[in-house]
């Protein structure tokens, strides 16, 4: 008898949390709804670039990485950001990072990559109550941003730890970014660099998040690195974009195996 | 020494003032209005040197003040203030590693004060101390209690043995009766019941021998507890004589605490004593009360000393160590049964080697007519002049023996001889230290009161005479800057020639007060010139004793209601000026204006009218730092509604002249009335004039946002908006945060490389734009 009730007992608890972790599944997918609807779609980038791809792979349902697009100025401003964080507090400060620099564009006079990041630090230096004194919370993002202007071709680039792999011909460069992140940090803001390039026809361009290449797996369990994650770029930066993307894909799959994805992932691809 | 900052508790209007640091350079001017604290604050000061103060400091709620002052010191210097042996090892090694000290003067409801050594380290390291000396003695003293209470309990179980014992050998000879009787009534009683008695006779036997058992038994008991009192009785008299003598401590301790007021109670008396009478009376009851006390500190020495080693041989003879071999030991262990410094004693002994801290206010040190000589002999420090007077004498060589010389011709020609080298020395000071060329001389003569003072009559005074080329008048006859300077000469004079290894911090009050513009000035340059061997801080309302290129000298000082008198006093110090409130800053505000006026800036060409002295400031910093091809002279305007004026003068004048305004709503208007009434509307024309900052933007929007945080508003904080509108949202002054920008620029010696390239582009922008026109 005794048996029984306590074999309901634990029945009735193993619905209540399957019902509950469906509530937050579904929660959770909503709210993937909405991030995506923040996320700029593919025919509006297509108009400002018309030869790329973006490899999205949220570890959760919703991602602390995210890529941004606009337009200002007869130039496509582009990003590609990695926040603080995973699933829900990384998908809140993605999205705090999205408002951010669509304010600040809309304030920003001057289009400088470099500018820009300076005010995005300071909107989320303020928003987070971050002092150097005492700092509440360290948090913020890391990204790359540029600047493309099409009619002349020069593409800014201003980075937060995020470096940005530039493809000419058969050599392939990478364009360092200030070791600092948009928020606080130890050592007192400088003015983030802006690096200028002359884009050609046939360049290519990458931004990226580390989830590629912080990715544990391959037959020692090891992280994929950078330095194979360049050559794996570099190796197939000829083939057309979309089979770039799919080529990343089935990489990061292989080398993860049976483990699981440890961040979020993101790559941009741009040719010019 | 040197005196770095200072925190004031519960003195007049002021609450707390929280830590305020003085400036790096020895000179601290203290800003405000009337009655916003600035005196309290070199009052409280004083008072911490001092230790006296008096009723009416006390704040409405009776909170007893506490002043805490620190001071920069080396862990080298502290030890070789400190005797190393009276520090515990802990204490010693947090000590060596500071910096500087803390010294807190606290007061108790009867007015009388301590010295305790302060800061959160040194309090953290005497309190762990304290708490492990704490354990260590109740460890001691709950096994002194133990022994004494197993003795009680032995006696007791003694004492009952004893009873016992005496019971059974009652009752045994009880016995031995009852046997006797039975034989007797055996041997009388007859045959046939014979057999009953005997066997009563045999019962009565056996119970005999069993209560003999018995009482062997209980004597063996009461043996054996005996032999433990005896063993306890030895070690519990250590006990006892320990206990008896940390009561007598304690009696020696309250009798100490109630000698010391009472000297303190019957000082007090005799400094109030007005007449001599009362203070020959009140100086007879301060004796008695200084003997009581010298013999109750000695009673205090030798009892304390007498309770550490009674408890310490009581502990080691519990522990069963042997008594000379505990004596023994004792004996080498005298240091650590000596006194430790407590953070009265390392204060005391700290505050020693202090700066002097001299308050120099008008009453005391303002040289007076005249002076009775007894009140300096009797250093009565209630009457005016007395410091002043002091100094002279001091500076002079005088003491009471050179007044006591009979003939009188021999006085007066010693006192003309003094008065002639006084004389020298002060004009050589007012020349080098003033450069003033004014023949003063100081004069003094000893009289004596006549029958027009009655009650006076015939006793001396010091009468002191300011003379020049014309007139030889009383101090209060000449003007009170002439005066102010001879007093401040006597102080420096006096404090140049104790001679003492310790520096001074010169408390000021007013020095401005009443002084001409450049008399005040004057006061400044003195400051300038002393400041390497006396600290200075002074209160003043007066812009010309600001110096603008130093605003990191000034604490602002205020109410925190500024129109309610009864509340409480704030301090603001140097990097957080631009939170007081204009009236506060109204000297530097003054300063600011006054200061331009006296330079030629206008010329015949290349002048560039400005709206306000913050343009002013950040165009010129940034002059001095781009090397432009062409020369333009700014002229600031008062504010944006005086540009106009400006305007009309110069075109008056037929000079030439461009406007640059920012492009907020008081500069559009600007623009707009300029163009209307000099160019007729015509936009051509006031564009060659005029240049408006653009993009609705200040000045100070020019500088990129990290620049702005980096060199003008020295924080690191978020700021999204533009840096004119977080200078509004948080009341900062904009000219204060320009001046000081300005200052950051000459101290650093900032390049234009030092800043950002927003930053750089948008000055150079604007030069280029102005050099455009002035073209």
């Amino acid at each position: 008898m005794q048996d029984e009730n306590l074999l309901r007992e634990l029945e009735s608890q193993r619905d209540e949390i399957a019902r509950q972790k469906k509530e937050i599944i579904y929660s959770l997918q909503y709210a993937s709804l909405i991030q995506s609807a923040l996320l700029p779609p593919d025919r509006i980038i297509k108009m400002y670039l018309p030869d790329y791809f973006v490899l999205y792979l949220p570890k959760d349902i919703i991602s602390g990485d995210f890529y941004w697009l606009a337009e200002a100025d007869e130039c496509v401003l582009f990003a590609a950001a990695d926040c603080t964080g995973h699933g829900v507090p990384g998908a809140l400060m993605s999205i705090l990072g999205i408002s951010f620099l669509n304010e600040t564009l809309k304030e920003k006079c001057h289009l400088k990559a470099n500018r820009i990041l300076n005010q995005l630090r300071e909107k989320i230096m303020k928003a987070l109550h971050q002092t150097g004194e005492r700092a509440k919370s360290k948090d913020g993002m890391d990204i790359a941003l540029c600047i493309y202007n099409p009619t002349t071709g020069e593409l800014q680039y201003s980075g937060a730890n995020n470096p940005l792999y530039f493809i000419r011909g058969n050599e392939l460069e990478e364009i360092r970014p200030d070791k600092m992140p948009i928020g606080i940090s130890g050592t007192e803001e400088l003015s983030f660099a802006n690096h200028l390039l002359q884009m050609e026809s046939g360049d290519i361009i990458y931004l990226f998040s580390d989830g590629f290449a912080d990715q544990f797996g391959g037959p020692e369990g090891k992280k994929f690195k950078y330095k194979p994650f360049k050559q794996l770029l570099f190796e197939i930066h000829k083939k057309p974009m979309p089979e770039q993307k799919d080529i990343l894909v089935s990489a990061v799959y292989d080398w993860k195996g049976d483990l699981d994805q440890v961040d979020d992932i993101l790559i941009m691809g741009v040719r010019f | 020494m040197r005196f770095l900052s200072f925190r004031i508790q519960n003195f007049r209007s002021i609450v707390d003032t929280g830590w305020i640091k003085l400036s790096p350079d020895n000179i601290t001017g203290l800003i405000g209005q009337n009655e916003s604290g600035k005196t309290s604050i070199l009052e409280a000061l004083n008072s911490f040197y001092e230790g006296s103060i008096s009723e009416d400091i006390l704040r409405s709620d009776l909170s007893m003040p506490r002043v805490s002052c620190i001071f920069g010191i080396s862990g080298r210097e502290f030890t070789e203030i400190l005797n190393e042996k009276l520090l515990p090892a802990g204490i010693l090694r947090c000590i060596k590693d500071q910096s500087n000290i803390t010294l807190d003067r606290i007061w108790d409801e009867d007015f009388s004060s301590r010295i305790e050594i302060g800061g959160d380290d040194i309090i953290q390291c005497f309190d762990e101390h304290y708490r492990k000396v704490e354990e260590r003695d109740e460890r001691i003293q709950s096994r002194i209690d133990k022994i004494l209470v197993q003795k009680k309990k032995a006696n007791d179980n003694l004492q009952l043995a004893n009873q016992e014992k005496e019971k059974v050998s009652d009752e045994l000879e009880l016995l031995k009766e009852n046997i006797g009787d039975l034989q007797r009534m055996v041997r009388s009683s007859p045959a046939e019941s014979k057999g009953k008695m005997e066997k009563k006779l045999k019962s009565a036997r056996n119970n005999l021998d069993k209560t003999r058992e018995r009482l062997e038994a209980k004597r063996r008991i009461a043996d054996e507890q005996h032999k433990t009192v005896r063993e306890i009785e030895d070690q519990a008299r250590y006990a006892e004589q320990s206990n008896e003598a940390r009561m007598n401590f304690a009696k020696a301790e309250q009798e100490l605490e109630e000698a010391f007021h009472n000297l303190a109670e019957n000082q007090r008396i005799f400094e109030l004593a007005d007449s001599e009478k009362e203070k020959r009376a009140a100086r007879i009851q301060l004796d008695l009360c200084n003997d009581r006390h010298v013999k109750a500190v000695r009673e205090y020495e030798r009892c304390r000393e007498e309770a550490i080693v009674r408890r310490v041989l009581a502990y080691k003879i519990l522990q069963g160590k042997e008594l000379s071999m505990a004596e023994r030991e004792i004996k080498q262990e005298k240091p650590q049964v000596d006194r430790y410094y407590s953070r009265v004693d390392a204060g005391n002994e700290l505050f020693k080697f202090i700066p002097e801290f001299v308050l120099f206010e008008d009453f005391s040190s303002l040289l007076p007519n005249r002076i009775d000589l007894d009140d300096i002999l009797s250093q009565n420090r209630n009457v005016e002049g007395y410091k002043a007077a002091n100094n002279f004498l001091k500076i002079s060589g005088l003491d009471s023996d050179f007044f006591k010389q009979i003939s009188s011709r021999i006085l007066k020609q010693k006192i003309e001889k003094l008065n002639n080298e006084i004389t020298i020395n002060f004009q050589d000071y007012w020349r080098q230290k003033i450069g003033q060329q004014n023949k003063i001389s100081l004069n003094f003569e000893l009289e004596h009161y006549d029958h027009s003072q009655p009650d006076k009559s015939g006793y001396p005074y010091i009468e002191f005479w300011i003379r020049d080329q014309q007139e030889r008048l009383y101090p209060k006859q000449r003007s009170r800057g002439v005066r102010w300077f001879l007093s401040f000469y006597l102080e420096l004079k006096a404090a140049a020639m104790e001679k003492k290894s310790r520096n001074k911090v010169l408390l000021i009050d007013e020095p401005g007060l009443s002084l001409h513009a450049r008399a005040q000035e004057d006061v400044l340059k003195v400051f300038e010139n002393i400041k390497e061997k006396i600290q200075i801080i002074y209160t003043t309302h007066s812009p010309h004793l600001i110096d603008l290129d130093k605003l990191y000298r000034l604490l602002a000082v205020q109410r925190a209601a500024e129109d309610y008198e009864r509340s409480e006093t704030m301090v603001f110090d140097a990097k957080s000026l631009t939170s007081a409130s204009t009236d506060t800053l109204s000297p530097i505000y003054t300063l600011m204006g006054s200061r331009l006026t006296e330079q030629q800036f206008i010329q015949q060409k290349n002048n560039v009218i400005l709206e306000d002295i913050t343009a002013y400031y950040y165009l010129s910093a940034f002059l001095r730092m781009i090397k432009l091809s062409k020369e333009m002279y700014l002229l600031p305007a008062t504010d944006v509604s005086n540009v106009g004026n400006l305007v009309n003068l110069l075109l008056g004048w037929g000079l030439e002249f461009i406007v640059v305004t920012d492009d907020d709503s008081e500069g559009k208007k600007l623009s707009k009335e300029l163009k209307l009434n000099l160019f007729g509307n015509d936009d051509q024309k006031a564009d060659e004039k005029l240049i408006s900052i653009g993009n609705d933007n200040c000045l100070e929007d020019l500088f990129s946002t990290i620049d702005f945080k980096k060199f003008i508003l020295h924080q690191r904080i978020g700021i999204p908006e533009s840096n004119s509108e977080f200078i509004k949202i948080n009341g900062y002054s904009r000219s204060i945060l320009a001046a000081n920008f300005m200052q950051t620029c000459r101290d650093a010696k900032l390049k234009f490389s030092d800043f950002d390239d927003e930053t750089q582009d948008n000055f150079e922008s604007l030069f280029r734009e102005i050099q455009k026109r002035l073209d």
